[in-house]
Formats: structure tokens, sequence, C-alpha cells
């Protein structure tokens, strides 16, 4: 139904949908209720039947809402968000009886999250394509492109959501509520999941970080699951101050104090009663205390990181450290604020606080917010693509700040680093800590070889720059992204793929700096041959993609970013220590065999068109590399498997026990067994 | 009893405990002696997770010959497969030939349990019900998962798709696992007529309709029996099944209070996935089966599809048709430990000396915890301050471990690390060979044998020990070895009690509890 023609005047920027600002459960309460519903602005997305406008579903750019619910087996009538009533009035009315409306709010958030994304990222957000089957003896495309993310809002009769790494797909379902306190929740009354902004939130966060770092779910460590979590649960967590009614609100409630009990720091409250719990789902500040059934601040312990292992409870130690750096920023932005409102006293008179302080304060937390979410999001790009700690993690967020801000005047960096700290997270192999010793190793001194091959590569990188910057089509970025990365294209020797066997296939600097094997040996190591010739040891190239980003003091990073990722099979003995090779996907896995990988980020600086840092986990022994001897790094194997191994570590539900779901099952659905509930 | 002799005193001086190797579950013989005369003799549960009759039989005709062919007290702890399947293959052995004087079973089996619905009121009832409905549900979704997971149709897709083949078979794998649960809780041959579903398993059945002669009796928790005649000497504390349903759903404890801590929830309920399962392919479904008014449903009946239903349609790879009957897992392990949860706990106890033997069912963390709200309406050894449970655990001296030593079975500060007897002793019904595909990954748990072995100084009498490990992980030390090395180090008289007082052949292992 299109019954507007477009018209002469000026395409809005926003298009208006009101959804839930948290969930339903909010509307419920005399003092919530006001701030229950909101207003999302959502980039425009066109009206007509062309290519890339808004279809019924909503269908658009990015996602597609496909309504289906296989439990009755019945479609929904898909809403049509250009139907002009619904455009008159800022999208259907929000309703837990009404699916057009669920379809509308999984949209609404789904969209915002991306964009909040694409403007951290400074680049489109893609999807991870598919990964295709491979025939014998013919040459079929490696993977394919994956436009839209499909939502289903009503595809489970559960207390579960997820994403489907396999379907590049959001599942949420829906469930009888059992709550623990009757007064707030109606027993056995219908909950759904995609009603609520923080798990749709979290689950789009799990797919556009999939399609960043696609070997983020392959529990290879006991972070690397908790830090998907986290970060999806840290996304959520700071969208919640881009709602300004809902910030004034609660800077009001907690007399802009943030420590203190408040919305912005849960996550999922109308989930967390429904299944029995007395508050909501996670708390980045607090918990509910088992005896008295009253909030309480959590203390941090240096001893959890070490302790415990459940990727969610495991995950909420990171997102506790990132909340505490992002209430002291806070607090130390609204210092001078408060000692002004306070008379130089610093205690605030009783009452109710003055609207005029109200908004100021609001204002800086949502500053606040915006940068530490930024930091966060920028950090993604620093990070080793497999194997990722939390350690890790800071490294890449203290290094892409430093990069970005030169003039840290608000100690943001410290304290980050202090929130951490506290924490028990420390990263490996520094000998100090410090913002200086946290971040990675600049420009690192190569000799002229290797030097001249790098500096190569970087040229061929600015090729790509030149190609790549002012495409908007995300389809044709994926396209030249590919033809860059290929190592053939009409059998010439283009790509970077093919750029680095060539110029680097004999530098024994490149193998020191990535930990990766490109020379001799890599056959004894367990590594294949490549598709491309099987001369040459198989790697690939993940995630090229062109960085441009200004900092506030108009700090300019111009970067072009990509990984390597290599594998190799090893094989273990029944105590745990390694035993030897295999080649993966020749014949049968051995006994105690599997696939092991090592990877390392790669950012290029395009002004000097010269490597900036090569972050790794090295699939080689980096000490022994130094005297040419090219072994695998038993340490990093060995650790892997004893944590796959063993239950206790793994921390895993007796879900998974029960059912056999272990580290290696990340072909069915990681995240469905996370998060059921 | 025929052949018992006039002597001053019969109290009873030592207990037979006669564990069956059937196959993991639980089929358990207590004699008790006064002097040389078994005066009293004790069943509790015959039930193996799989075995056909032939094998059976040989255990069934052992059993019958030690009790001669008569037992005092039948007790039926709970309705698994496991607990209760020998009822079932073997019903002609037990319903010819054999005497049950009377039968004991936990409050929630009272089928009949009049206008007041027992210490639950009508409460109890309406959750029977459900639970039954439950019971169903995940039978037919079980069905459901095998019969689309080995269909041709999805072998075709994951043939096309990457690791789509190693994919299936896991997903096979579960709905195997799915299947195990099913039938712990339902016979097989009831599904055919689940919608009929009119209560349990057939070997439970039978004990309830043919093998009992109206002589059942149903037992609340804080009941003490007492004053049986030839049982002279012999108390026995019920603790569970609890009384309230919270505690029933309860299957692991806070942090420290279990031997894993485990992540599943016990609050969400799967009311609306069961709903959704029964009525699969009904014709004329509820109206409360659906989530939205039918309004809002996409009537495309007779035209073409729809630009939605195209897209759909399109992908098979994206299609999430069957995604939401993996919801069956967790509604298997919630009846799973629910149903543990309802065991017939009881303590008995030899009242002159005061040493226990603790026989729990398979109960897990929320039974143990209730035990210890038990107001007991009896006196503690000291004869001033009230009994406690506490003190109960405190003088175990054998301990049938619940669960077969999985992680939830035995609570940790509520339950073994209370047992500090030093004569304590524990039987576990494990056997590797004769055992569910998932319980595999549970059971043993590690820190529970590591824990048994402690505290029982290597006292600790598993079915079978082949194929299990200290630390099933690592595969290093067979657990035999670890158990003969930590026996070795009893001290001599220690060591020459336990020698006497143990025995071991193809069919059974026996243990003697002194009074």
């Amino acid at each position: 139904m299109n019954t507007l023609t477009p018209s002469q005047s000026k395409k809005p920027p926003f298009r208006k949908l009101r959804g839930y600002s948290f969930d339903p459960a909010l509307s419920l309460k005399i003092d919530t209720a006001p701030i229950s519903t909101i207003v999302y602005k959502v980039r425009w997305e066109d009206i007509g039947d062309h290519e890339g406008c808004l279809k019924p579903g909503p269908v658009g750019e990015y996602v597609e809402v496909i309504d289906y619910d296989p439990t009755v087996k019945k479609f929904y009538t898909p809403v049509n968000l250009n139907d002009p009533y619904i455009l008159a009035q800022d999208g259907l009315d929000p309703s837990e009886s009404n699916p057009q409306f669920h379809q509308q709010m999984v949209y609404a958030v789904a969209m915002t999250t991306i964009q909040n994304f694409e403007r951290a990222l400074g680049r489109k957000v893609l999807w991870a394509p598919q990964r295709l089957a491979q025939v014998t003896g013919k040459r079929t495309p490696y993977e394919e492109y994956i436009a839209k993310l499909r939502i289903y809002p009503h595809a489970l009769r559960d207390a579960n959501a997820y994403y489907s790494p396999q379907k590049k797909s959001l599942l949420f379902g829906y469930f009888s509520s059992a709550p623990a306190d009757e007064t707030i929740q109606m027993p056995a009354s219908l909950v759904f999941t995609c009603l609520s902004h923080d798990i749709i939130a979290h689950e789009t966060t799990h797919a556009i970080l999939d399609g960043m770092h696609r070997h983020y779910n392959e529990p290879t460590n006991p972070d690397v699951l908790a830090f998907h979590e986290a970060f999806s649960d840290i996304v959520a967590l700071f969208q919640h101050f881009t709602f300004p009614e809902v910030l004034l609100s609660q800077i009001r409630k907690t007399r802009g104090d943030l420590t203190s009990e408040n919305l912005l720091g849960q996550l999922a409250q109308q989930f967390g009663s429904a299944i029995g719990s007395y508050g909501s789902l996670r708390d980045a500040l607090g918990e509910i205390d088992e005896e008295t059934k009253k909030w309480k601040p959590k203390v941090p312990k240096a001893s959890e990181y070490r302790t415990v292992m459940e990727p969610h409870a495991r995950g909420s130690i990171l997102v506790a450290a990132v909340f505490e750096a992002f209430t002291n920023i806070y607090k130390d932005r609204v210092s001078d604020l408060m000692r002004i409102a306070s008379n130089g006293t610093g205690i605030l008179a009783q009452g109710e606080l003055p609207p005029d302080l109200v908004n100021r304060l609001a204002s800086e937390a949502a500053k606040a917010a915006d940068h530490v979410l930024q930091m966060c999001i920028r950090a993604l790009d620093y990070c080793p693509p497999v194997d990722i700690t939390f350690g890790d993690y800071l490294r890449a967020i203290i290094t892409a700040d430093s990069d970005l801000v030169a003039d840290d005047s608000h100690n943001y960096r410290l304290v980050f680093i202090d929130a951490f700290r506290r924490r028990g997270i420390y990263p490996k192999g520094i000998k100090t800590l410090s913002v200086e010793s946290l971040q990675f190793v600049a420009e690192p001194v190569l000799g002229p070889d290797a030097q001249n091959a790098l500096n190569v590569i970087g040229e061929f990188l600015r090729g790509y720059r030149n190609e790549i910057m002012y495409e908007q089509d995300r389809k044709k970025i994926y396209e030249i992204t590919k033809k860059h990365i290929a190592s053939y294209t009409n059998m010439t020797k283009t790509g970077l793929h093919g750029q680095i066997l060539e110029k680097l296939d004999n530098s024994f600097e490149f193998e020191q700096l990535t930990g990766l094997i490109l020379d001799q040996d890599w056959k004894k190591l367990g590594v294949n041959p490549s598709g491309a010739s099987s001369d040459d040891p198989s790697f690939q190239i993940q995630n090229l993609r062109l960085v441009s980003r200004v900092g506030p003091d108009g700090d300019q990073v111009n970067q072009i970013i990509f990984s390597l990722v290599q594998r190799s099979g090893v094989r273990m003995n029944d105590d745990g220590t390694f035993a030897g090779h295999y080649t993966p996907g020749v014949g049968e896995v051995p006994a105690n065999g599997f696939e092991f990988r090592g990877g390392c980020t790669m950012i290029f600086d395009l002004e000097k068109a010269q490597l900036k840092y090569a972050i790794t986990k090295p699939l080689l022994n980096t000490d022994k590399l130094a005297f040419q001897i090219r072994e695998i790094d038993t340490g990093r194997v060995e650790q892997q498997y004893g944590y796959q191994n063993n239950d206790t570590m793994m921390g895993i539900s007796d879900y998974s026990h029960y059912f056999g779901i272990g580290a290696s099952d990340a072909l069915n659905e990681p995240f469905a067994f996370l998060h059921s509930h | 009893m025929a052949k018992q002799k006039e002597t001053p005193s019969k109290r009873i001086t030592t207990a037979e405990v006669r564990m069956y190797r059937m196959g993991t579950g639980d089929c358990f013989i207590i004699k008790f002696f006064a002097g040389t005369d078994n005066t009293f003799t004790m069943m509790i549960d015959c039930g193996t997770w799989q075995n056909d009759k032939e094998h059976l039989t040989e255990f069934i005709t052992d059993l019958k010959t030690y009790v001669n062919k008569t037992i005092d007290v039948l007790i039926v702890t709970h309705e698994h497969k496991d607990h209760v399947y020998g009822f079932e293959v073997c019903s002609d052995l037990f319903l010819n030939d054999f005497t049950v004087k009377n039968i004991w079973m936990g409050w929630t089996e009272n089928d009949n349990p009049g206008s007041s619905g027992g210490p639950l009121g009508d409460q109890v009832n309406e959750w029977k019900k459900k639970f039954g409905q439950h019971k169903m549900a995940l039978s037919i979704a079980a069905q459901q998962l095998t019969t689309i997971f080995s269909g041709e149709d999805q072998l075709k897709q994951a043939q096309s798709e990457l690791n789509g083949v190693a994919a299936l078979s896991i997903r096979q794998g579960f709905a195997d696992v799915v299947n195990q649960f099913a039938e712990l809780h339902l016979s097989a041959t009831d599904n055919d007529d689940a919608i009929n579903y009119a209560g349990g398993l057939k070997g439970m059945n039978i004990v309830k309709k043919n093998l009992a002669k109206n002589n059942i009796t149903y037992f609340q928790p804080g009941q003490i029996i007492e004053n049986i005649e030839h049982a002279e000497g012999i108390r026995f504390y019920v603790l569970g099944p609890p009384t309230s349903i919270d505690a029933i759903k309860t299957e692991s404890g806070p942090e420290g209070e279990t031997y894993s801590h485990s992540h599943n929830s016990e609050g969400a309920d799967n009311d609306a996935f069961a709903t959704a399962v029964l009525n699969l392919g009904v014709p004329q479904p509820p109206a409360s089966l659906f989530p939205f008014d039918k309004n809002y449903e996409l009537n495309t009946a007779g035209t073409a599809p729809t630009a939605i239903e195209a897209i759909y349609e399109k992908d098979a790879w994206r299609r999430i048709d069957h995604e939401w009957l993996n919801s069956a897992g967790s509604l298997a392990l919630r009846m799973n430990s629910a149903t543990n949860n309802l065991s017939l706990a009881l303590a008995i106890e030899f009242v002159d000396s005061g040493r226990v033997m603790l026989f729990p069912g398979d109960a897990e963390y929320g039974s143990w915890d209730s035990w210890h709200k038990i107001n007991w309406s009896v006196k503690g050894k000291d004869g001033t301050t009230p009994l406690t449970t506490a003190e109960l655990l405190n003088r175990t001296v054998f301990y049938k471990v619940a669960h077969h030593l999985s992680h939830n079975g035995s609570a940790k500060k509520r339950g073994v690390e209370l047992m500090n007897h030093p004569d304590l002793a524990a039987m576990a019904t494990l056997d590797y060979g004769k055992i569910s595909k998932g319980w595999k990954n549970t059971m043993p748990n590690h820190d529970l044998i590591q824990a048994l072995l402690t505290r029982t100084k290597g006292r600790l009498m598993i079915m079978q020990e082949e194929g299990l490990f200290v630390d099933q992980a690592a595969r290093q030390t067979p657990l035999h070895d670890k158990i003969i090395e930590t026996r070795g180090q009893m001290n001599s008289t220690d060591k020459a009690d336990f020698i006497s007082s143990y025995k071991e052949n193809r069919l059974y292992l026996q243990f003697t509890v002194k009074a």
C-alpha cells in the first residue's frame, strides 16, 4: 500500500517509531509509567517499490522481520510502516497484544543499535557472510554475501532469545511467566522477549560482533564467550543513556548519583521477574540481597575473575568494570556542577534537584556514556581475531583511544585501567600496568626487506582505500573488499592474499611479527596447503576494512585493518600434553585431535602507508622463533585443550552436560544454549 | 516370620544391605537381624536403565530366593525408569509366588488424596495434572525431534550446507538424549496413546494396581515410623518428598551448596511450550493456544504466497520450522529434577546406638534443603534438645548415594559435609555399561567422589567400577585403583571390619551395617 507519492519536499532524516524504553513491565508501575515508552528515531528508509525501500515486515536494507510462528504454524500480518496513518502517529501504539507492534519494536531497536555501531566505527555494518559447502572437484565460492539480518519475533516458546550464526537470524521466544513476586508480574501471563529493548539490543550486538569477529563464538578460553555476552550487555546498557526522558527521570530519582540503584544499569526487568527473580536479569551496579530482598551495590572482588566461569556471570565482571569506568568518568565530569550546586560543600540540599541542574547532569551523563560506548566499540578494531581475553580487550581500549585522542584530559584511560585492576583483570605479558605499557607496540621496527614488502602492501591498501572510500552500497563494499582480498582475479595475482604470499613468504621477520607460518616447515606443523597454490600454506584474510575517524581535537585516524587467521591440526596425549600434528580436512580427526587457531590483526597507517600494529595470538612459539625454530605454541595449545576438557573450567550448565553440548559444538547454535533459562 | 525363636530380646543387631547389580538404577534389599534371626526384610525400588527380561530374571530370581519370597515393606521411591523398570519387565515374577506385606510411598504418589489433596491442598492435584501433561508433551516432542532429524529432507538440506552433516548429527544426538529422558518418565509402549495419559510408568502402575493389596501407606516429611512388629529398635524418619512445590522444582542450590553450580533456572516454566506441543496436529485447537487474536493472522488460504511468505520459503537454510522443539531439552531437565525431588527419602535409625542409614532415593538439592526445615517431634541423642536433621546426617553410617553420584544428587553443605561419622560407608548405583547417554556427562561427579572417598575412608561401593575414573574428563587414574589405594590406608581394625562386612559377587554387592 503506497498511497503517498514521493513529493518535492526533502526526505526526512528519521522515521519516528514509538516503542518501549525498556519493556512492558515499566508501564504497569506508576512511577515508571511516564518513561515506559519513548520515540525511537530510526534512520529514514524510503517509501517506494524500488530496491532499498522499506517494505512491509518491516523489510529494509539491514534487517528483515519475518513474523512466522512455527509453534502454531501461522504468519502474522506484517506491519507496513509506510501506511499514512501509521506514519502520522509515529508508528503503532505500544501494545503486548498486537504482533504488528512487536514487529515495529524489533525493527526500531535493531536499527538503533546498528546506527550506534556505524557512528562509532565510521563504516557500514556488514553481517557475517554465509559460508558455503565445498563440493569436491568444483571451484565453488567460499562464502556468500548476506544483505539482511533476519529477525523472527515469535520463533520459540521458551524463556530464550538468541542469535543463530548458522541462520544469520535472531530468534525471539515467548513464555508464560512464573514470577517470584506476583504483585509485579501476573503469573502465567505471556512474556515476549521481542518487546525488551535490552534483549533485542543484546542479540543484535551478537550478530554485529559475529560479522566483525567470526571466531569469537569459539570458546578457546574462559573469556571468549563471556566477552560476547559482556559486549552485548554493554551496548544494551549504554543505549539507555540515549533516551533523554529516561535519563532525566533517573537523574532526578537518584539525585545525580548514578551508582545508586537505577534503571539505567539494569537489564531485562520483565524477563528477570518473569523467570522468578526478584529483580532484573542482570544489573551492572548491584544485586538483590538473597536474605533481605533489597538491592545492594556489588563490591568488586579480584577473586571472581579467577573463579567465575559461566559465560554470563563472567561477562558481568567485564560489564561491571566498564560501567564503573563510566560512573567515575561521570562523577569527574559533574564534580564542578555538584560543587556549584552545593555551595562548595559537596552535600546537596535535601529534596528534589532543581530542573536546570538535572538537565545539566543528564547532558554530562549522556556525553560520558556516549564516550564510553564509543571507546568500547572502537576497541573491537584493535582486538586479535581469535582467542580474545578481557586483558586483550583492555589493551585494545587503551590503544584505540590513544590513537584517536592524544590529550586524555579527563583521564578516561586511567579510569578504565583502574576499574579493570580492581577486578583482577590483568593482560598477560606486560611488565607494568600503565597507559604506556598497555598500548600495543606501535610501528614495529623491521629490517629493510620486510619493511619494503610491507610498504608495497601499504601502497596496495591505499588503492583499496581509494576504491572504497565513497562507496555507500553495502553489497558493493563487500564485493570490492572480497576482490582485494582474493589471491587471484582472472588468474593474475592481485589481491592482498596473493601479495602477502608473494612478498612475504620468505620473510622470517613477518613470521616473528605475526606468529603465523608462511615459509618452510608448514607441512610438518599441521597446516593445510593453500587453496590458491599447493606450495604455500593456507591462511585466511578476514575483515579487511577502512577505518577513518576524527577525534575530539580534530585528530584524524585513517587506517586499513585486516586479520590473518591460520589453523593447525594438533593431537594431544591422554594426559593433556601436546603429542603432534595432523592435517585438518584430510581423513578422520584423530583421537584427542582438534583445530588450533592463531591469528593476527594488522593495522596499517594510511598516512604513512606503514604497518602500525600487529596484534597477535601466535600459532607459533615466538620465543623459539627467535632462534629460527618453527614450533607450535604448545603453551597455548595445552591451555586451550585443558580448558575445553574441564567441565568446571567451562562453567557450562547442566543442559550442556546432559545433552553433550561442548566446546567443539559451535556448529549447533552456541548462543541458544547459553541463553536458555 | 516362620522360623522365629523365642529369645528374650529381639532387638535388631545388624542390617544386611544388598545392592543388585542390574545396571544403573536402584534395587536394594535390607535384611534386619536380631542376632542371627532375620526378623524383618525391606526392598527399595527395582529398576535399571536398560536391560531385557532375560537378563533381569536372573537377578529377580536370586532376590526371591534371598528374601524367601516375602517382603515386609516395599518402598518405591519415585517414578523413574531406573527405579521401577524391574516391576514392568519381570511383572510375572513379582505377581506370582511373592508376598509384599506393606508398600510405602511418598505422599505425592497418592492418586486419590481425598478432598484435601494432602499437605498442599488442591494445589497439588492441579500441579500433578500439569506435571502429567508435561510428561506427555515431553514424549511427543521427543518423537517429533527424532522424526524430523532422521528425515530425508533434513539430510538433503544438511548436505548442502557447510558442516551441515556434522551439525545434523549433533542434533540427532540431542534428540536421542531427549528421547531417553522421555523414556525415563513414560514407558515407550505408552506413547501410542500418550494423549490418554493415565499416569505413569508401567512398572509403577503394576506396583500400585497389581502388587498392592490395599496396603500402600503414603508418607509426609516429619513423620516418624516406629514400633513396627519384628523391627524392634528401628525408627524410620521421613525426610522427603518436600511439601512445597518450590522445593520440588529446585534442582541445585546456591554456590557451594551442591557439587557443581548449575545455571539452570527453576523459575521459568514450560507451560506455553507444552500447550503448543500437545496441540500439534489437533484439528480444532483451543483459543488459549494462540498468543494473539485471530485477526492478526495472515490469511492466505487459496491465494498466492505474499511477499513475506515468499521470503521465508526461499532459503531453506534460514527457516525455523523446528528450532522451537529444542525447548524439549529444558523441559526434560525440569521434569527430571522435579521427579527426583519426589523421592521418598528415609533415615533409618538404630535407636539404641543412634546410628543411621540414609536412603534418599534420588533427591536433589530442593529436597535436601527442605529436610532441614522439618521440626522433629522427638528429642535428639542428648535427650534435651529437639532432634535436627543435621544430627541425623551426623550420625549416618550408611549412605545410599542419591542419583548415581551426579553433581546435583547430593547436597554439599547441607548433606555430605554433615556426614562426619567415622564409620560412614556409601553405596552408589552407577554402571557405565548400562546408562543413559546424557548421564555419562554428569556422573560420576569428580568432587563428590573425592569427598565420599575421604569421608568413607574408601568404603565407597560402586555397582560397577569399570569405565570409571577419578576424574572422568582427564581419564587418568581408574577409580578402582584409587578406591583400593584409599582402602589400603585404613587402620587394621577398620580394615578387618570392612573385609568381614563386605561381600561382592557377579549379581550383587553386600554390606553389613552394625546396629
